[in-house]
């Protein structure tokens, strides 16, 4: 599968979904104008991607400073569909990285993996 | 909406013609949906607040700041105007003074009232120049010969090489106001000899203020005149020395322009 990459906008932030080494990764700012349509092609990637048999272990690298209420919603639904996919056997493990003085950025991590349970779901300081 | 709600809503409807057991899982995924909603709701709301309260922080932050900067500026611009005047054993009223003469002219005269503040913090630094020429030519008693007269004009040319080089609005309109402070409306004045509208307003204002004042107080070389043979001279000056519609807006506002003099009177031990 092909790797995705897209630059970071002033709203948007660097995606890389790398099919080689299996790093998933977004990091930067988050508030496009339409966030649904912006990660759409980061959502079929990923539905196609986690359609592979035999994937070794996955890592999802995010580190967000800021994002809206739109992106919050994105990202549940990516949270998703990596439950979908750790329910079905796959090895998953999400990072959510915060700086020490981003409060709000640490609270919406606890606030992901708290509704991830089941899920390997690291809030990890910078 | 959402791609995941619009998902839902599709499968809602392919639901209504099917099975039990999918509602139950619809049921539970649109309850948890709902939730999330809520807590991204929540989480929006927490953030929003703590924004606006740092943005609010930021904005008394950046006016104090502001304010500050435009306090340091006036008096820094006062304070060179002030030396200019001492060297000359002017009092630091004088420049109060014309300050104040200054700005209700340029309001007379059409100008806003952003601006015509700007020449009145401006105006005090007529004299900068003042400061390069040597103190037996500034302060000597009885009349300059040509060649001290000379020296002194000087002072204008100067004042405009010291402020000229800066690229705030303030200290540019200094650079004006010390160039052209001595020029004549008919073309007789120094340094350059430019007449009429060539003359920048600054230039033409301050001119009126500043001679204004200078005969209405006590001088090293003379005593003070009284307000009739002052009011004599700037109409018999009128598009000679001064723009004449200077000098008309003068005496519509001499009432203002006294009161001003009056606030900032020298009062000699």
């Amino acid at each position: 599968m092909k790797t995705l990459t897209i630059e970071a906008s002033k709203y948007t932030p660097e995606i890389e979904m790398n099919a080689e080494n299996n790093i998933l990764s977004i990091k930067g700012k988050s508030y496009p104008e339409n966030t649904f349509d912006f990660y759409a092609p980061v959502m079929a990637w990923l539905q196609e991607y986690f359609a592979q048999e035999d994937l070794p272990k996955v890592t999802l690298n995010m580190d967000i400073i800021y994002f809206n209420s739109s992106s919050s919603k994105l990202f549940f639904d990516l949270f998703d569909l990596l439950e979908e996919a750790h329910e079905k056997g796959k090895e998953i493990c999400i990072n959510w990285y915060y700086d020490d003085e981003n409060e709000s950025a640490e609270e919406a991590g606890e606030d992901f993996k708290e509704d991830f349970e089941g899920m390997d779901f690291n809030i990890i300081k910078k | 909406m959402s791609l995941s709600q619009n998902t839902l809503i599709e499968e809602l409807q392919n639901f209504m013609d099917n099975d039990m057991e999918r509602f139950q899982s619809l049921g539970k995924k649109i309850i948890k949906d709902f939730k999330r909603q809520q807590r991204i709701m929540e989480q929006s709301d927490r953030r929003q607040r703590q924004e606006y309260d740092q943005l609010q922080e930021k904005l008394l932050e950046v006016e104090a700041l502001n304010h500050e900067i435009e306090e340091t500026q006036k008096e820094v611009v006062f304070t060179m105007g002030a030396i200019g005047e001492s060297r000359s054993k002017e009092t630091g009223n004088h420049v109060k003074r014309v300050a104040g003469y200054s700005k209700i002219l340029a309001l007379a005269y059409g100008m806003g009232e952003a601006e015509a503040e700007m020449l009145k913090q401006a105006s005090p630094m007529h004299d900068i120049g003042k400061v390069a020429i040597p103190d037996a030519v500034l302060n000597k008693p009885g009349k300059l010969n040509e060649a001290e007269y000379i020296i002194m004009e000087q002072h204008a040319q100067l004042g405009y090489e010291m402020l000229k080089h800066s690229k705030r609005p303030l200290l540019l309109a200094a650079s004006t106001v010390a160039y052209e402070h001595h020029e004549k409306y008919d073309g007789t004045g120094y340094p350059r000899g430019i007449k009429g509208e060539n003359i920048h307003i600054y230039g033409r204002i301050t001119a009126i203020a500043d001679v204004f004042d200078a005969l209405g107080s006590d001088r090293v070389y003379k005593k003070a005149w009284g307000d009739e043979r002052i009011f004599d001279l700037l109409r018999a000056e009128s598009g000679k020395h001064f723009d004449p519609e200077l000098v008309d807006l003068f005496f519509d506002n001499a009432e203002e322009i006294i009161s001003v003099r009056e606030a900032y009177r020298d009062i000699f031990e």
